[in-house]
């Protein structure tokens, strides 16, 4: 099975084709066109979409059309996803997604509105689809047709005590086995903090632990088979575990980002490996401010292969006005709206707003969004957005891949066992494709 | 009766001192949560938990800057008093029915309404109250919320219809009454208290409920529970807002059951008519 | 018991009572029968990987029965439910009893005895997932600062059930409170006189007076909640999805994420209604109770 390297340089030819020949239509692209018209917008109300409504008005005032959004937490958006999906609803126009989560199955059910004709041909000069991480971009092609446009970058980091690693004689972790050393020391040297804290609950666990095993040189499927139980699949569940059983907190197998970000907020854990979103939520209060570093997670046998994930914006098969809804996608992900986004800290999935001055001013003003930043150049450039297995039930997939590790965390199997375990189960999955 | 007169004392001590031990048990979360609501949101899960911080009501503010939450209020108050009210006008009959006639399956149909996991309903609901154009409109959440309501009123006033002695009601039969003014003059008054208890608690059930306006509801109807999860999510955590807007949302049915105490406390209408 | 009304009028009381009953049933039956015929249809359905459904017979049922996480599910809620009940009912009765006797206590001061169960049941269990968390919450802290050894609460495989039993317990004992409370109120006085006179001890005349007349109303808590907790979902939805393992993962918790989070719709409506048929039997078998020890 495919594993989606997804460096920048790596174009698909669609995605080429896209950017030629959108200067060549863009004379005739107008604003106005749907006028009066209302567009509903789905919504994970998260960060990013709130950074974006901000500008509702704008769009507004641009198109001339009403956007009407509905907003809800991520896991309810997505449980009146699939009821409005289901009924065959025309209800919803555009809608937020994961594509590393459910693109597969939702391209497969037929719920994504194919946007390459649309990305190609209906776009205004400015809005540079070839700008946008081709990364994210290719993540979201699938079976050759494009089905969400990226609106930021994400991925898991290393959140580290630059003042707990000076006081123990410690330099910033190159490796994975840097990391272990660590926290080996950590536990060592100052007994008040957890040394290392990542996910341990069971559906949260593949975002982090599929950076691990990348690093180490693993791969969820080979030859067909569900491959947890290869030499590497077994050396990055142990580890995974092995960290989290040692030098993890009590109960680390009920952690997820808000437990994670509350423990490193309050100074109790050295080093957190946890989604780069938190950043704000970890520098609430200021307490961390001046004594976190942040990285890319450290190096494997396989040098760093990072999770790099994104939302996208994509349109519902069932609208009935997918020209019009496409118009808001396109005013969402434009390099003016993405580099006004950018400014309220959504990493920006376009490397020309990245790089822009006003962007970058914002970022050289705190030396901890600095290394976020580079943190998220590495991601962006070096980034895999395989997040669990590459099937179409890959929710399902990551139940599996948590199971296993929570079993090592709580010592209920050996290790071939929970292996077994889970790749029997996962071949199940593959088995459905 | 010195002897009598001690126990009693005995009894009164022991009971204050039970109250004392249950209410520190049962509200000590909930002050937490309140006195976590006036925190800076970080502080909230400090640890060691501080007891002593500078209140602030900036989780108050954020909560009104980030959502229309008065608009969502008053769109729960609607489907909630809605609902409630269709839940009494439905049930205080059905119930009377029931216990008079001890045929009780019209009850335990209302209650599978209530069987089934609330996620069954979702999909069929959105289908159906989308043939009927519905969707987003007051009508469909109150109708829907009225399915938890019913059965919560139709079983908590089954017991209290039951309590009453028949003999009132053929008295009243014998004097040319018909059931449904027998009912009305005679049977719920009654049972005021056993009204109010089923009415709080319709009220609190529907009030609390979130996973219908999920799919019924639109931008312009959710109701405020759903707005309570955008509090948690990633990236977003405000464990102080998320506090705020429990306090808030906490605080009618708290205040209904404040109102009400009357009917709950001084509930003993029945001695009125006894023998 | 007498339906001794005068045998003319015996036809038009039947009628009446019919005309009580028929607006809740109607509406009932408007209601959920769509919903239970489209659920059934959609249980015999399956979804290919493609989003492609077909006629798929038994097929979803007999998955059911060779499924291991259902068979699981299902003493996961059992246990859930026994243990969730049985604290609710005697602490509630012992609630209801306490607050029925501080005839003094202030309205407000009664309506916060009672407050837990009006906390939206997900902010309930965001608030103990804080406070039950074995590095960050206060229990453990308390725990700690009385000498006692801390606990790893829902993180614990062995412990996660009780612990969330504690925590629906916390939330729903005032609600069977507050309707023991009614029925306590609904009690006759003359039957406390009676009991006076006779010098019975309060024990006594709880045991042999207040207990028996009140069972029909604990019997309706023990419904009302049995209804929820056999559908346990809230509270182990937000603090354990489940987890540890599968270790809390209820019939509820399972059939949800089965249709909402991996879509697949055909199975999740036959384990819901599996569940949901469970429900109707236990409420059924509760209902016998309360026929038996009406009076």
């Amino acid at each position: 099975m495919k594993a989606r390297m997804l460096a920048t340089h790596v174009a698909l030819p669609v995605l080429a084709i896209v950017a030629a020949s959108a200067h060549a239509r863009a004379a005739d692209f107008d604003w106005m066109k749907f006028k009066g018209k209302t567009v509903t917008f789905l919504a994970n109300n998260n960060p990013v979409s709130q950074a974006l409504l901000t500008y509702k008005a704008d769009f507004e005032k641009l198109t001339g059309m009403t956007l009407k959004v509905d907003g809800y937490q991520e896991q309810q958006m997505r449980q009146r996803l699939v009821t409005v999906m289901n009924a065959n609803s025309d209800e919803v126009d555009v809608y937020m997604t994961l594509p590393s989560r459910e693109g597969e199955q939702f391209a497969a059910a037929g719920w994504y509105a194919d946007l390459t004709a649309m990305a190609k041909n209906d776009v205004a000069k400015d809005y540079e689809s070839a700008g946008l991480s081709q990364a994210l971009l290719k993540a979201a092609t699938f079976g050759g047709k494009l089905t969400s446009m990226p609106m930021n970058l994400e991925g898991p980091i290393f959140y580290y005590r630059t003042d707990i690693f000076k006081k123990c004689g410690l330099d910033a972790p190159k490796t994975i086995k840097d990391v272990e050393a660590a926290a080996e020391k950590i536990k060592a040297c100052d007994s008040s903090v957890t040394p290392f804290v990542s996910r341990g609950l069971k559906p949260a666990v593949a975002y982090t632990f599929s950076n691990m095993l990348h690093n180490i040189g693993g791969s969820y499927i080979a030859n067909g088979k569900s491959n947890l139980c290869s030499a590497k699949g077994k050396e990055a569940l142990d580890t995974y575990s092995r960290l989290l059983r040692d030098f993890g907190p009590p109960g680390v197998v009920n952690y997820s980002f808000q437990q994670i970000s509350a423990l490193y907020r309050g100074g109790r854990a050295a080093m957190a490996f946890e989604s780069s979103n938190e950043l704000r939520t970890v520098m609430e209060g200021g307490a961390r401010l001046k004594d976190t570093g942040l990285l890319p997670f450290p190096a494997g046998e396989a040098g760093q292969v990072p999770t790099t994930i994104g939302w996208g914006m994509a349109v519902s098969s069932h609208s009935k006005q997918p020209d019009a809804a496409w118009y808001f996608v396109q005013w969402a992900t434009s390099p003016e709206v993405q580099k006004k986004m950018a400014l309220q800290g959504i990493a920006p999935p376009r490397p020309s707003v990245a790089n822009d001055p006003e962007y970058r001013k914002w970022i050289d003003e705190e030396p901890v969004r600095k290394e976020w930043q580079a943190a998220l150049d590495v991601l962006a450039t070096k980034g895999s957005s395989e997040v669990g297995y590459p099937i179409v039930a890959n929710p399902q997939s990551r139940e599996f891949i948590g199971q296993a590790v929570q079993d090592l965390i709580l010592k209920q199997k050996p290790i071939d066992q929970a292996c077994a375990d889970a790749d029997k189960a996962l071949d199940a999955l593959i088995a459905l494709n | 009766m010195t002897d009598a007169a001690n126990t009693d004392r005995w009894i009164r001590w022991l009971n204050t001192l039970q109250l004392v031990i249950a209410g520190a048990l049962i509200m000590a979360p909930t002050v937490w949560m309140v006195l976590s609501s006036f925190k800076p949101s970080f502080e909230v899960t400090a640890y060691p938990p501080t007891l002593m911080f500078s209140p602030t009501l900036e989780n108050y503010v954020e909560l009104t800057k980030t959502t229309p939450f008065l608009s969502y209020a008053l769109n729960s108050l609607v489907v909630t008093v809605g609902s409630t009210a269709l839940g009494l006008v439905f049930g205080i009959p059905a119930a009377f029915a029931v216990s008079w006639t001890r045929i009780s399956w019209p009850a335990i149909l209302t209650l599978a309404a209530r069987m089934a996991p609330g996620t069954l309903f979702l999909l069929p609901w959105y289908v159906m109250f989308r043939q009927i154009g519905m969707i987003g409109s007051y009508t469909a959440l109150i109708l829907s919320h009225a399915v938890i309501t019913l059965p919560i009123v139709i079983w908590v006033l089954l017991p209290s219809f039951d309590a009453i002695p028949r003999s009132v009601f053929e008295a009243a039969q014998v004097d040319g009454c018909s059931v449904t003014r027998i009912l009305w003059r005679i049977a719920m008054p009654l049972v005021a208290s056993g009204i109010a208890v089923s009415a709080i608690l319709a009220f609190v059930f529907s009030w609390n409920y979130f996973l219908f306006a999920l799919v019924l509801s639109n931008g312009d109807t959710k109701t405020l529970i759903a707005a309570a999860f955008n509090f948690i999510g990633e990236g977003s955590t405000q464990w102080g807002a998320l506090m705020a807007a429990a306090t808030l949302i906490a605080l009618p049915p708290l205040v209904l059951a404040a109102l009400v105490q009357r009917w709950l406390v001084s509930g003993l209408t029945l001695g009125a008519v006894k023998g | 018991m007498s339906d001794t009304a005068a045998p003319l009028t015996q036809d038009r009381q039947k009628l009446e009572m019919a005309a009580l009953s028929a607006p809740a049933v109607v509406f009932t039956v408007a209601m959920i029968a769509f919903p239970v015929a489209y659920t059934i249809w959609l249980g015999f359905q399956t979804f290919s990987q493609t989003g492609k459904q077909s006629f798929a017979g038994l097929a979803n049922y007999s998955k059911l029965i060779s499924d291991y996480e259902f068979w699981h599910g299902l003493w996961v809620t059992i246990a859930l439910f026994v243990l969730s009940l049985v604290l609710q009912l005697i602490f509630g009765v012992w609630l209801a009893l306490v607050l029925f006797h501080a005839k003094r206590l202030p309205g407000i001061v009664r309506s916060l005895f009672i407050s837990p169960f009006m906390m939206p049941p997900v902010v309930a269990g965001m608030m103990w997932l804080v406070i039950l968390d074995p590095s960050l919450g206060a229990a453990n802290y308390i725990l700690q600062s009385f000498g006692l050894p801390p606990s790893d609460w829902l993180a614990s495989p062995s412990w996660v059930i009780p612990t969330v039993a504690l925590i629906d317990s916390w939330q729903w004992t005032p609600y069977v409170a507050l309707i023991v409370l009614g029925g306590l109120q609904s009690l006759p006085p003359s039957v406390y006189e009676a009991a006076q006179i006779d010098g019975a001890s309060p024990f006594k005349t709880f045991q042999r007076i207040t207990l028996p007349l009140l069972l029909p109303t604990i019997v309706t808590a023990a419904i009302l909640r049995s209804v929820d907790l056999l559908r346990f979902f809230d509270i182990i939805y937000i603090t354990t999805q489940g987890g540890p393992g599968n270790a809390s993962n209820t019939l509820n918790i399972y059939g949800f994420r089965v249709g909402f989070e991996f879509f697949n719709i055909g199975y999740a409506s036959a384990l819901m209604l599996t569940l949901t048929a469970i429900v109707f039997g236990a409420v059924l078998a509760f209902n016998r109770l309360r026929g038996a020890v009406a009076w």
